[in-house]
């Protein structure tokens, strides 16, 4: 397993969302714009990398009957630093992902990378594993929000982009966020299966 | 026995760690979330009232009789010195949550002058349309003699908003917190009461 493997696989091979299906939650309730995926993006990005990072710097010392706890606590800890500073810093987008910053903490993707990734691998190879998870499930918010944001509000990163009476509203509230996914994860399906 | 003792000691320490690594981002962040708190406060008080000096919170003094629960603060806009205008928060439940608005009255004319959708939970494309300007316009300049109705059609009559369209639960909680606001208004501020 080279470095770059452990990058690419987490954009498409193994996509936490569309090949794990793992963080469903955020993935449905924030993609309601391209601004707030990319954001929620960014944030798990950052804290599954710092997550990842002292994981697996701490792997040998954790013991393993209290390994989830463990996990848990560094989790939050991250998260809660991330929800201090984008609440100092961007307030903006703090209050647009409002309680989808807190529930970072029980994210299964980042419990999951760290159960079985980092828990077991040395620090560089945890790192590229996490920047590759982490832009993998970034992308897959970006398309997901970037679909609802121009066919049920008409706009793309906030510019209008489609005439008013075309999109249908039902796009960005939840049940477009289904449709949305269901219909990405049997594109790719397709895709996989023509290549495989 | 020893292991049970040795994994809390383990557990202990990781959680002694963080929680320092945390006070310490907290002391941080706290200062600038508070600035940030304040500048905002500072910025709707001028969005809803513009011509103030100062803005004082004077909920103490006027809201210390029995009161409509929506109201949560009282805010007095001084010109001069002079108390000039008067700007309520209130809270009042949406269709999905609490609204939380700012309304701003003059009391030299006895006008509605602006209100401001602080926060809320409405439906994203929906309800959520009461936080935008072309809504909260439909407030502006009222008179305070009638109460507000919330209308489907344009209003015909001053004191008639029209309401977002397929999102009238949330344009009349709105307008209910609005009411609350102006009849606390007319009755401590009105024409001759002070």
């Amino acid at each position: 397993m080279s470095l770059t493997n452990e990058f690419t696989k987490g954009i498409i091979r193994e996509n936490p969302l569309f090949r794990l299906l793992l963080g469903m939650c955020p993935a449905l309730a924030v993609t309601t714009s391209v601004d707030n995926g990319l954001g929620m993006g960014v944030a798990f990005s950052v804290v599954l990398l710092a997550s990842n990072i002292v994981i697996s710097a701490m792997r040998s010392i954790i013991p393993n009957s209290v390994r989830i706890p463990a996990y848990i606590v560094i989790v939050a800890t991250f998260v809660t630093m991330i929800d201090l500073l984008m609440h100092a810093f961007t307030p903006a987008l703090y209050t647009a992902l409002g309680i989808f910053i807190p529930l970072i903490v029980v994210n299964c993707i980042i419990l999951g990378r760290a159960e079985a990734f980092s828990g077991k691998n040395p620090v560089l190879p945890s790192i590229m594993d996490a920047l590759g998870m982490g832009a993998g499930f970034t992308l897959a918010l970006v398309l997901v929000s970037a679909f609802r944001e121009v066919l049920g509000a008409g706009t793309f990163f906030g510019q209008t982009i489609l005439p008013e009476n075309i999109p249908a509203i039902m796009m960005i509230l939840p049940p477009g966020g289904f449709i949305t996914l269901g219909c990405l994860l049997a594109i790719l399906n397709k895709i996989q299966k023509k290549t495989a | 026995m020893r292991d049970i003792f040795k994994l809390s000691l383990f557990l202990l320490v990781v959680a002694g760690i963080s929680g320092a690594g945390l006070s310490y981002v907290n002391s941080l962040a706290m200062p600038l979330i508070a600035e940030q708190i304040r500048q905002n406060k500072i910025d709707s008080f001028k969005e809803v009232y513009p011509q103030s000096d100062k803005v004082e919170n004077e909920s103490g003094v006027y809201l210390k009789d029995a009161h409509d629960p929506a109201l949560k603060e009282v805010n007095i806009a001084y010109r001069s010195g002079m108390p000039a205008g008067v700007l309520y928060a209130v809270e009042t439940k949406g269709y999905s949550g609490t609204i939380s608005i700012l309304a701003g009255f003059d009391i030299a004319d006895s006008r509605l002058t602006a209100i401001k959708v602080l926060s809320q939970t409405e439906t994203p494309g929906l309800g959520a349309k009461a936080k935008d300007r072309f809504f909260q316009d439909r407030y502006k300049d009222k008179n305070t003699t009638l109460p507000l109705e919330v209308t489907k059609t344009a209003p015909v009559k001053d004191n008639q908003i029209q309401a977002i369209t397929a999102s009238t639960i949330t344009s009349k909680a709105v307008t209910k917190g609005v009411n609350a606001a102006r009849e606390h208004f007319n009755a401590t501020f009105g024409a001759g009461k002070q």
